[in-house]
Parts: structure tokens; C-alpha cells; sequence
């Protein structure tokens, strides 16, 4: 088999980029609907911070771990 | 872009490298420090100096003139950046958050103005000054309002949290407010500047490549694509320029106000 | 009425709060037990620990932010 394309460089700045989509969507999703919740019912902001906070933080651990990726599984 | 299309990028289109773009040589020869950067961030800082002194040197109760148009830069800061964390001490920070504001601000304008075209916090030392110095404040001001000890107390073991978690999180604590915050403060403004200079420069180059140097008649659409974007990007990175020196002095008075009174 | 404008100045202020202080303690969290692990593992002269370190100290950062900002 003879090689028909290459990447040359550092792949895992690919695979960080790739690892990013999915975060950023969800990132926008969780305050998109937030901010609609809020405008539908400013008296429950306490209540949609919290959750929108709490599925932030989930979201961004998954951003974070695609950041350190290549050194978690350079040895594995 | 004369001076960039210059040197020999040979028969093929590449892209301009870092290297170029921020590795200015000296303006006068032999003054070795002396280069466009030290130049812009000079003539800002004389800018900023200038308006706010022509302003507000005398100033009336009934505003007239430049101390009208400066004075609702004033409130901006004032209701936007400094009176949601700092609250009632907020006037005794204002000539500080106004100054940052507006020097950073007229810092990344710079990178848009015709025939000037860099932005000065796209060196790195430039942010890292301004934010060393906010961060050495913070700590003067988080131990002289909450004694030495306090301070550390109240940011490492906040209230509310059993007793047990508190040996595991508070290294997290104490690295994130004390370590992490002030890197990301400074690197934030200088990947964006960086980055968004990266990327003008790239478009630009794109249109005068494919439109004045290579002029074929495939290479002309690239070339017409490449000034619509840079005209459509010019736009948005002076959005992006704006909302930085905003995000910018907004950090800086959030850590001010974190550590005049104990954060809950 | 002094109450009802310090709220939302007070909304926003903890909002920023957060908004700042989550991801920085997720960095934090993953820098201090990622390395904790990484010493562990070039004591023990295994590989395992700096994965383990990092994961564990992503969620003990989540579970911080979940207990700060969900008063």
C-alpha cells in the first residue's frame, strides 16, 4: 500500500480541534436555552442559574479533557 | 503590506509567518529597543494622557465640549465595570479602572488604524505588566483589609462545605485564584490580539496575493473572497477589540473587589 | 427599593463570579492531581496514576463549583 495523503506536525492540535466541537455546541445550547428560560420566567433565575451553571461545568470538563489528551495517552 | 510581499515568497502562495509579522526591526538604527511597539504603546499612552487631561482638567458641573464625550466613557466604566463588584469603594478605584480601560482600548484600536496596523498587547509584555501589577494589588489590598492570615482563609476554605472536602479542594482554591487567575487575565487579552492579528494579516494577504502579484483569472475569485473577508473580519475584530479592553478592566475590578471583602 | 436595584447588580456580580472562577478551578483541579500522579508514577515507576490524578481532580473541581455556586 502506498501512502495517498500524510499530516505532518503536531496531530494532536487536530485532535484538540476536533475535541472542541462538541463542547462549544453544547456550551451554547445550555445558555441559549438558559436565557430563554430566564425571559419566560425572570422569577425562576435563581433556580435555571444553578442548572445552567451545573451543566456548564459538566460540559467544559469535556473541553478540558480533550485539552490534555495527548499527555494522558502519550504512554498508555 | 509592500514590505511583507518583499521578501521572497518565491511562486506560491504561503501564508505570513509569526516571525514577520511581530518581529519588528528598530526604527532608529542602533537604538536597539526603540522598535514600532515601544512607538505605539508611547504615543497611546500620550493619547490617553492628552484626552482625559483636556477633559477633565477644569471641569464644570454643566459639561460642555470633550468633557461631555469623555464623561460617558467615565459613566460606562463607572456603571458597567466598577460599581457591580466594587460598590460603594468604587470611587476610590475609578482613576485606576478608567486609565486601564481606555489604555488598553486605544492599544488594540491601534490594530486597525490605517498605516499603524498593530496591536500593541499583541507582545506579550505589554498585558503581562498590566496584569502583574493588578495581581500585586490584589494580594496588598486582600491583606490589608483581611489580615494575612484571613485572607488566605477566607479564599482557601469557603463557608458552607463539609469538613473532610475541605483538605482535598483547597490546593485547588489556592491555585486557581492565586495562579491561574492572573495568567489567564494576561493571556487572554494577548491571544486574542495575537490571534486576530494573525488572521487580518492572513486575509490581506490572500487579496493581494491573488489580486496584484498572481493575477490569473482562476485566482482573481480567491483573491475578491480575500478582501471581503478582510473587510468583514476588520469589523468584527473591532468588536472583539472592544469587548477585551472591557473583559480586561472587568477582571481586574472583579479581583479588586474579591479581595476588599471576603468573598461568600 | 434599595433592595430590589442591589439585586441584579448582585445577580450579575455572582454570575462573572462564576462564569471566571469555573474553568479555572477545572484547570486547577486537573493541574494540581494530574501531577500529583505524575510524581506518584515516576515514584512507583508506573503509568497509570497521571490519568487517574487528572480525571479525579476534574471532578473534585466540578463537585467545588456545584457546591459554591448552587446556594
Amino acid at each position: 500500500m502506498s501512502v495517498l495523503a500524510e499530516v505532518s506536525g503536531n496531530v494532536t492540535a487536530i485532535g484538540y480541534g476536533l475535541a472542541a466541537i462538541g463542547p462549544g455546541i453544547g456550551v451554547g445550547i445550555i445558555f441559549g436555552q438558559g436565557v430563554q428560560a430566564i425571559a419566560r420566567q425572570p422569577e425562576a433565575y435563581g433556580l435555571i442559574r444553578q442548572n445552567m451553571l451545573l451543566g456548564f461545568v459538566l460540559t467544559e470538563a469535556l473541553a478540558l479533557i480533550g485539552l490534555v489528551a495527548p499527555f494522558l495517552f502519550a504512554n498508555l | 503590506m509592500i514590505t511583507l510581499t518583499a521578501p521572497a515568497h518565491g511562486d506560491e502562495f504561503s501564508a505570513p509567518t509569526p516571525d514577520e509579522l511581530f518581529n519588528l526591526p528598530p526604527i532608529i538604527a542602533g537604538v536597539d529597543w526603540f522598535t514600532k511597539p515601544v512607538l505605539l504603546a508611547i504615543l497611546s499612552a500620550i493619547l490617553v494622557i492628552g484626552v482625559c487631561w483636556g477633559a477633565f482638567s477644569k471641569p464644570k458641573l454643566v459639561p460642555r465640549g470633550l468633557q461631555n464625550v469623555v464623561e460617558y466613557g467615565y459613566m460606562f466604566v463607572r456603571d458597567q465595570v466598577a460599581r457591580p463588584f466594587l460598590g460603594k469603594d468604587s470611587d476610590r478605584f475609578m482613576g485606576l479602572l478608567v486609565t486601564m480601560f481606555f489604555l488598553v482600548l486605544v492599544w488594540n484600536l491601534m490594530g486597525v488604524v490605517p498605516f499603524i496596523q498593530f496591536p500593541v498587547a499583541s507582545h506579550i509584555a505589554f498585558p503581562a505588566v498590566l496584569a502583574i501589577s493588578v495581581y500585586v494589588l490584589k494580594i496588598y489590598l486582600g491583606v490589608k483589609y483581611q489580615g494575612a492570615g484571613g485572607y488566605f482563609k477566607n479564599m482557601m476554605f469557603p463557608p458552607g462545605l463539609p469538613k473532610p472536602i475541605y483538605l482535598l479542594l483547597s490546593p485547588i482554591e489556592f491555585l486557581s485564584n492565586m495562579i491561574i487567575a492572573p495568567f489567564t487575565h494576561m493571556v487572554r487579552l494577548f491571544a486574542n490580539m495575537f490571534a486576530g492579528h494573525m488572521l487580518l494579516a492572513f486575509f490581506s494577504m490572500v487579496g493581494f496575493w491573488f489580486l496584484f502579484e498572481k493575477l490569473t483569472p482562476l485566482g482573481a475569485g480567491v483573491g475578491v473572497l480575500g478582501v471581503v473577508m478582510t473587510i468583514i473580519f476588520t469589523g468584527f475584530e473591532i468588536f472583539i477589540q472592544f469587548l477585551q479592553a472591557f473583559l480586561f478592566a472587568m477582571l481586574a475590578s472583579m479581583y479588586i473587589g474579591g479581595s476588599l471583602h471576603a468573598e461568600h | 427599593m434599595s433592595a430590589q436595584e442591589r439585586r441584579p447588580e448582585e445577580d450579575g456580580r455572582d454570575f462573572a463570579d462564576a462564569m471566571w472562577s469555573i474553568p479555572s478551578s477545572l484547570l486547577a483541579g486537573m493541574a494540581i492531581y494530574g501531577g500529583l500522579g505524575w510524581l506518584l508514577d515516576r515514584w512507583l515507576d508506573m503509568s497509570a496514576f497521571f490519568p487517574i490524578g487528572t480525571v479525579l481532580g476534574l471532578v473534585l473541581a466540578g463537585y467545588l463549583a456545584y457546591r459554591k455556586f448552587s446556594r
